[in-house]
């Protein structure tokens, strides 16, 4: 099975310049943890709930002021749409992350595919994408 | 398979009237993304690095202002020390929440259970978990 069957299309995006609070809106107002940080549909970054509450709350920086850019994951892990499944959950153990973003083959970005996504198929690889993953406690 | 075999029962804590700042600064320092709230003992809610992110970062709250106990989540779903994986695994599912604070028959907290921890044990039960949950995205 390709990652394109079953990952999350129709993806938010928010542009780099944007601030945290304007992210952490639209986190609130669309029910999700997770935003791709995209300029002109190319992936730069990714920025989580998580990362505003510790990289913005924690250290006091005043989130209307502060840039998405600032406080996203650089460092991006991604696969693309026409690989495998095992190959994408592989990928996803090694580097112990629970959501990947997917790109088409243009390098833009085409969705994520998260261990909730990977559960409805197989119980048995979102078992093994969690027991990898970096603890949520 | 009882759940006090597979919960983390070393479980960080904060009181209701230590700040959101206090609760972000704990969560960043100790990598984690979930705080009991206990007070005198006694669990009393569950605050998430998610709670502070659309709770306060959006709703333009002041982090050193707010207390924990404004904006952390009350009606929390618990499961005893002594049940079943199974059914705990089933108040996860029905609840839609991927934790479930752990207690012992006199109230007192024991520990967390996490669908980490679940996948550790079982990958049938973590992604029956996580087909219900909220989605991650």
């Amino acid at each position: 099975m390709k990652v394109q069957e079953l990952m999350t299309k129709n993806v938010e995006s928010i542009a780099p310049t944007k601030s945290l609070k304007q992210a952490a809106r639209r986190m609130k107002d669309l029910d999700i943890g997770y935003l791709p940080i995209v300029q002109d549909g190319k992936l730069l970054g990714t920025i989580t709930d998580r990362d505003i509450t510790c990289y913005a709350v924690a250290i006091g920086r005043n989130p209307d002021e502060t840039d998405v850019q600032k406080c996203m994951t650089k460092d991006l892990i991604t696969c693309y749409e026409d690989q495998d499944i095992d190959e994408a959950v592989q990928l996803m153990e090694e580097r112990h992350i629970r959501r990947l973003p997917i790109l088409h083959h243009d390098n833009t970005l085409a969705g994520i595919l998260t261990v909730d996504d990977i559960a409805r198929t197989s119980h048995d690889l979102a078992g093994a994408v969690l027991e990898a993953a970096t603890p949520i406690h | 398979m009882k759940t006090l075999d597979i919960m983390t029962s070393q479980v960080e804590t904060i009181t209701s009237s230590e700040s959101i700042k206090d609760a972000a600064v704990k969560m960043r320092n100790l990598h984690i993304g979930t705080l009991l709230v206990v007070d005198e003992g006694k669990l009393l809610g569950i605050i998430t690095d998610r709670d502070i992110c659309c709770k306060v970062v959006a709703a333009n709250r002041d982090a050193v202002m707010t207390q924990v106990r404004e904006i952390m989540v009350k009606d929390v779903s618990t499961c005893f020390d002594d049940q079943d994986i199974t059914d705990a695994a089933q108040i996860m599912a029905d609840r839609h929440v991927r934790r479930l604070p752990v207690i012992r028959h006199d109230k007192s907290l024991a520990g967390l259970l996490s669908v980490d921890d679940l996948a550790r044990t079982s990958h049938d039960l973590a992604g029956r978990v996580l087909e219900s949950a909220t989605p991650l995205h």
